[in-house]
């Protein structure tokens, strides 16, 4: 796909990229609609509406983590340059996303659970991977000379601890709901989550794609800068 | 029902916050690829 990529014209990749911008806008508008008309659940009532959104980010931020440790692995041991890019670009969204879901989940516990927070085993290790993840973007800009493969190491510390959020509600005493919750859902709820968790996939691999091709831009710019450099010393 | 408007509230402005910083980075980038084209045109003269 990417050796195709790479040779379509640049027309064409902006004509693809507005296109999959258009189905990303078009996917919330019907996810929308969905949660809207998905019935209200009984115990907590409207509040669990914030469930649509809250799910789909944390899958998110899981999803940045994975990619951001695969670059990161490539970039380690294979020294890919573009794989240290990718984890970057990745890393930028776990920590986007990441907020989403420690903003969207406390006000949905106020409610549900009285407290904005608790120190359970869900709740704290979703928030250190999100620091492990700001914690990498920190090291890249003020890490010096082996900022790069510092940021790399903690990625895969990350990554490491997606099981451990993932898995928590099962091996340790939680009041966050489990990961069964999902078939549990009503018949009216389930269309709502599933459109919720495409359209929000969706602008994932937007925001992905569009801020890796600016990395990459900024790459093959600073080379060409070099090559200029050298070129005007050389010049009488 | 705030506490629904607040959670997406707070999630798009998130997003939209994003989608303007690499808006941003895109111009910063416009910037210096013409300040590269006007190099090379020096260098060509």
């Amino acid at each position: 796909m990417r050796a195709i990529m790479s040779t379509m014209p640049s027309r064409t990749k902006s004509s693809l990229f507005v296109g999959a911008c258009a189905i990303t806008a078009a996917l919330f508008i019907i996810a929308s609609r969905a949660i809207v008309e998905a019935p209200q659940e009984v115990t907590m009532g409207l509040v669990q509406k914030i469930f649509y959104f809250h799910v789909p980010c944390a899958w998110l931020l899981m999803l940045s983590t994975l990619v951001c440790a695969g670059g990161s692995l490539s970039y380690l041991f294979r020294g890919s340059e573009r794989g240290d890019r990718v984890g970057l670009c990745a890393a930028e969204l776990g920590v986007l996303f990441g907020l989403c879901v420690l903003v969207s989940g406390p006000l949905w516990a106020k409610v549900a659970w009285g407290v904005y927070w608790q120190w359970e085993a869900r709740l704290t290790s979703s928030l250190l991977l999100w620091l492990m993840l700001l914690a990498y973007l920190l090291a890249r800009r003020y890490g010096g000379a082996s900022a790069r493969q510092l940021a790399a190491a903690l990625a895969l510390f990350a990554a490491i601890d997606i099981p451990l959020v993932y898995f928590s509600v099962r091996f340790f005493r939680s009041i966050h709901p489990h990961t069964t919750v999902v078939s549990t859902l009503g018949p009216g709820m389930r269309p709502a989550f599933w459109l919720a968790l495409v359209a929000f996939t969706a602008l994932w691999s937007v925001l992905f794609y569009a801020r890796l091709r600016a990395e990459n831009t900024h790459a093959r710019l600073v080379e060409l800068e070099v090559l200029l450099d050298q070129a005007e010393e050389k010049k009488p | 029902m705030k506490m629904v408007a607040l959670a997406y509230g707070f999630i798009w402005l998130a997003v939209l916050v994003y989608v303007s910083l690499v808006g941003r980075r895109l111009l910063r980038l416009d910037g210096e690829m013409d300040e590269l084209r006007r190099r090379i045109d020096r260098l060509n003269r």
